[in-house]
């Protein structure tokens, strides 16, 4: 299966919303700790995966986001609290086409709303998300409850107005930007909860990973518990996806270097495959919604793996 | 595909220029390459593309105006200060929100303009203005190359790399213009909230202790320290939660009162707090506050300053998370880069001190005492205490020897600066500022502060230029000036591997002849193999300018440069080789300075395809795929260059520091074993080799052969470097750290005979 080599350290993938074979990749100098980012857009072709463009900049990028609006247009979240909006279409001089400063803290999470597809939001280090459009140079909102870093805010994949967020304060909360505040607050893990997604086919269902090295699955409707814990990795949990295709799949990577795939119902062992084929900390997880089963992982082992589910990666 | 890598590759985003020619297959790519023309051109050519827009004009962004967006009038009640802005904004606009913004933002900075692309760029590049960064540090948003970074990434990666690539990688001091405040609060609050991450389960004392350590081993002012989670659940808040949800139908609960409630619950600990919070969960057992009252006491004594004492503090606390880490028994773990730039951090190799990265020399004292007094183990802090008591004294004596020795340093920090290549970066710099469109006053201070530094370091050192950065230094003392044949003897001494005496012989001939090229040649070969990296490449230099055109002096330049990290340098050379080359030279049609490493690799490829049998190309790649860390490329071709070359010994040593750095430190063991085989005194391969068993993390093994490279140079300064870190690592005796500290061989040859 095609692998690519980046020049930093990888931390977020997405496949392309409107091109099946083409991918964004957000990386980071020395781990993201110190040093320049560079945004790379990248295509499966019959040679293996081919660099389209990349642009650099002046910090790590640690998540991305494609417009579900224009194909050319993506996002990326920046260490200096920068949001970067590129065209791809424009030449490389006139990028990034915006650079959205609002945010006082490192940018950790970039997410495009499928639904209304014309605004986004970014969660921060500085505890806030913001909620932008791209043709409005300021936020239009700024959704300020969590009491630590927010690492993840997803927009629900039914309703145009929700979205869940998960922070270093070992909550998430759902929120309906109808509403002046958010409407659930859920203590999820012991631990800091690194992200969070819902299931793209029952929009009350979410899942989170926590540094408890634990993934939990929630129904929003019953709160205090968790329908379903799942164990297996050993290290925190660094994103977790459910599947665009399937109802019951779940994918995750975490810090113990591994990317796992599970059914959240089955009722003996979840853990469907555990993929190995990276050797540094596995960062990003994206799961195609264009081709069933497509699966695309990076780590800060500088690579870019796509492989379709239950194959080697490496293979 | 090269022209890509050359637009959009290294630090330099913002090269324009060239032919734009496009090798790429797909229409994005191929758009993009030749985009890569001209800014002139280039636009020329946007607007004869069908469906595309031009600069500026950055296509159809939001595909309509915003009309709505549920919930935006909620945002006055939050975030007065943005909607204040907000509203106003709106009003200046109207609904044109899509077209007009540019030149709204614009209107009161400058006439109204008519609609052009141009001009819509510009009121781009205006609204930037208007709305800056939040930067603190108020650096320009695209300070891409701003050389505290560069030099910073460099400094990092190089430790990443491990750079044992035909030798260990020398710690490099930087000069004064490293860290701003920002990148400060960069590495800190990174690495503390990663840190965090990674070790969160092992309870809220352990993380606190640990993340406060991590910053103080960057010795970053714990006022301005980074936030820290309320981490774990809180009962009261569960039994908050609990009511809640109880009373409310359907389980939901009253979103607003319980969001106030949990904020008060939860504000976050003031900076520092959490020896408070510490203190107020297990009462009366405050160990922060002792360890405050502590040091207070020892800093009133005059021992220490606090500075030094948080340091050490901080050097055990991040070893133990290392510990912790490298507990896991994954091989992979044992190979992560990550774990070993961590475990870098925690041994002092790495601190950021008054705004400089610097490898931890001067505080190595406080690593080897804790080594010495503090058993390993979580019990630090009780341990800590309980030993001062009784060693507080000791320890002060210690310190203050070693703060004696301290200014000894100064003079090899310059050493390593001017290798640095000073004068290479303010050039680059310069030519990257004047062709940075957003260039603007704030790189000229920098450049001023720059230069100042650079001219203070030079008119307190007389004798040192920039020219001089590779100056070879003569032996004091030289027993063979007045040999009749001293070349002949450094021949035939080091055909005997007695590499040190070669290296005199060699000095004596040079003394005499200072223009013979191949003296110098040889010098450089001995200098390298006996471990020594710095006169090496001094050599080489000196016999390229005696002979440009010898292959193999370029070719151990290349080497050398690319053992250093210096990849322009390394591809000049590599370049500068097939240029010289008979046979390849007609490979080479531009200019060699201005060659990208895949035009260099592409040339040396083709040449490999017309020459086969020529073990030189191969290993030629080799060096190339090392620069480009492709390493499996670069062990295929070393293995090639060996079919070729089974008997060249250099080779081997290559071939296993490629594979070191792939993580194959097995394989590399046997590399060098090779190597050994064929020239037994082949220092460097002797202290690779114990770099291949420390990797594995066999320390004890690694000292072995530490010792045995030091038995055959003792001058090697960093094979006493990764001896010192063998020994801490396995935790070895306190007379053996010493005779390590003192620079004497025979105790520890004692101890550990191979």
């Amino acid at each position: 299966m095609p692998v690519f080599k980046t020049a930093y350290n990888g931390y977020a993938v997405r496949f392309s919303p409107f091109v099946e074979n083409r991918l964004a990749v957000a990386t980071a100098q020395n781990f993201g700790i110190i040093g320049n980012g560079r945004q790379y857009v990248l295509e499966l072709s019959p040679n293996g995966i081919v660099e389209v463009v990349a642009f650099d900049t002046a910090d790590g990028l640690y998540d991305c986001t494609w417009s579900e609006d224009n194909e050319n247009i993506l996002v990326s979240a920046s260490g200096d609290g920068s949001i970067k909006v590129w065209d791809i279409a424009a030449p490389p001089m006139a990028n990034p086409i915006r650079s959205l400063e609002e945010h006082s803290h490192e940018v950790y999470s970039v997410d495009w709303n499928a639904v209304r597809k014309d605004c986004f939001l970014s969660g921060s280090w500085d505890d806030t998300i913001r909620l932008w459009t791209v043709d409005m140079p300021r936020s239009l909102r700024v959704f300020a409850e969590h009491s630590y870093c927010v690492y993840n805010a997803t927009w629900n994949p039914r309703h145009a107005d929700i979205f869940a967020s998960a922070s270093g304060d070992c909550t998430v909360r759902i929120w309906d930007i109808r509403e002046p505040r958010s409407t659930l607050v859920i203590p999820g893990h012991e631990y800091e909860i690194l992200s969070c997604d819902w299931n793209k086919y029952n929009e009350t269902m979410l899942v989170t990973g926590s540094v408890d090295k634990s993934l939990k699955v929630w129904d929003v409707r019953n709160p205090r518990q968790e329908v379903t814990r799942l164990l297996g990795h050993t290290y925190a949990v660094r994103r977790a996806k459910f599947s665009p295709h399937r109802e019951n799949l779940i994918g995750s990577c975490s810090y113990d270097m591994t990317v796992c795939v599970w059914d959240y119902r089955a009722p003996e062992d979840a853990l469907l495959f555990r993929y190995d084929h990276h050797t540094e900390f596995a960062v990003g997880l994206d799961m195609s919604t264009l081709v069933d089963g497509l699966l695309a992982s990076t780590a800060w082992d500088e690579s870019v793996f796509v492989w379709p589910q239950g194959m080697d990666p490496r293979a | 595909m090269a022209m890509r890598d050359l637009v959009m590759g290294g630090g330099a985003c913002v090269v324009p220029g060239g032919d734009g020619a496009s090798s790429s297959s797909n229409p994005l790519g191929g758009l993009a390459d030749s985009l890569l023309g001209g800014a002139s051109k280039t636009q020329e050519r946007i607007r004869e593309l069908p469906g595309l827009a031009g600069p500026g004009q950055s296509a159809d962004l939001g595909g309509r105006p915003l009309t709505y967006l549920p919930g935006s009038e909620f945002e006055n009640e939050f975030d007065q200060r943005a909607s204040a802005q907000n509203s106003q904004f709106l009003q200046r606009f109207g609904s044109k929100f899509s077209d007009a913004w540019g030149d709204a933002v614009n209107g009161h900075m400058m006439p109204p303009v008519a609609h052009h692309d141009r001009e819509q760029e510009a009121a781009f590049r205006n609204f930037e203005a208007l709305y800056p960064g939040m930067d603190s540090a108020g650096r320009p948003p695209l300070a891409l190359d701003a050389p505290p970074q560069r030099v910073l990434s460099g400094f990092f990666q190089s430790f990443l790399d491990s750079s044992r690539m035909d030798g260990p990688f020398n710690a490099v001091r930087l000069p004064e213009l490293g860290l701003s405040e920002a990148d400060k609060r960069r590495i800190r609050d990174r690495s503390s909230i990663m840190g965090r991450h990674f070790f969160a389960d092992k309870g809220d004392e352990y993380v606190n202790a640990r993340v406060n350590a991590l910053l103080q081993s960057l010795d970053i002012d714990n006022n301005l320290k980074f936030r820290e989670p309320m981490g774990g659940r809180h009962p009261e808040m569960e039994g908050y939660w609990n009511e809640v949800i109880g009373a409310r139908p359907g389980g939901r609960p009253l979103p607003d009162q319980w969001a106030e409630d949990f904020h008060q619950h939860h504000r976050i600990p003031e900076p520092g707090g959490w020896a408070q919070e510490f203190e107020a969960q297990h009462n009366g057992e405050s160990w922060g506050d002792q360890f405050g009252e502590h040091q207070q006491q020892m800093a009133a004594r005059g021992q220490f300053r606090n500075g030094e004492m948080n340091n050490m503090a901080a050097l055990e606390q991040t070893r133990s998370l290392v510990n912790t880490l490298a507990q896991n028994q994954d091989p992979k773990f044992q190979n992560s880069k990550f774990l070993q730039f961590v475990s870098k951090m925690s041994r002092g190799e790495l601190i950021v001190e008054d705004n400089q990265v610097k490898p931890g020399v001067t505080n190595d004292w406080a690593n080897e005492f804790q080594q010495q007094h503090l058993p390993p183990g979580d019990q630090w802090a009780s341990e800590f205490m309980g030993e001062h008591q009784h060693r507080g004294d000791r320890w002060g004596d210690e310190f203050a020897r070693r703060h004696q020795e301290a200014p000894s340093t100064s003079d090899d920090w310059v050493n390593d600066f001017s290798r640095l290549h000073v004068q290479d970066w303010a050039d680059e710099y310069a030519e990257q500022v004047a062709k940075n469109p957003y260039g603007d006053g704030s790189h000229e201070s920098w450049l001023d502060s720059y230069d100042k530094f650079v001219g203070e370091q030079m008119t307190d050192l007389p004798n040192r230029t920039a020219s001089s950065k590779f100056v070879y230094v003569f032996a004091d003392q030289n027993p063979y000036v007045g040999h009749p044949n001293p070349l002949k003897e450094g021949q035939e001494l080091f055909r005997r591997g007695l590499l040190s005496e070669a290296v005199l012989a060699l000095e004596a001939e040079l003394l005499k002849n200072p223009e013979n090229s191949e003296g110098w040649r040889l010098l450089g070969i001995t200098h390298a193999e006996n471990d020594d990296d710095k006169q090496a490449i001094a050599s080489m230099v000196r016999a390229r300018d005696a002979d440009p055109t010898n292959l193999e002096v370029l070719l151990a330049l290349g080497v050398g440069h690319t053992n250093e990290l210096e990849q322009a340098e390394a591809l000049r050379y590599l370049g500068g080789w097939l240029q010289n080359h008979p046979q390849y030279s007609k490979f080479v049609q531009q200019d060699v300075n201005s060659l990208s490493h895949s035009q260099v690799t592409q040339m040396v490829n083709e040449a490999a395809l017309v020459a086969p049998g020529d073990g030189d190309v191969h290993t030629v790649l080799g060096v190339l795929y090392n620069l480009s860390r492709e390493y499996d490329r670069a062990i295929q071709s070393f293995q090639r260059a060996l079919e070729l070359k089974p008997r060249d010994y250099s080779l081997w040593n290559k071939l296993g520091a490629t594979q070191a750095n792939s993580a194959r430190s097995a394989d590399a063991i046997y590399a060098y074993q090779q190597a050994l085989d064929l020239k037994p005194n082949y220092v460097r391969a002797w202290s690779n080799m114990g770099i291949g068993y420390a990797n594995q993390g066999r320390y004890e093994e690694s000292i072995r052969y530490y010792v045995r490279a030091l038995g055959m140079n003792p001058k090697a300064d960093n094979v006493w470097d990764y001896l010192k870190i063998s020994l801490s690592s396995c935790a070895a005796r306190w007379d053996m750290m010493e005779a390590c500290e003192r620079r004497e061989l025979e105790p520890l040859q004692k101890e550990y005979p191979l």
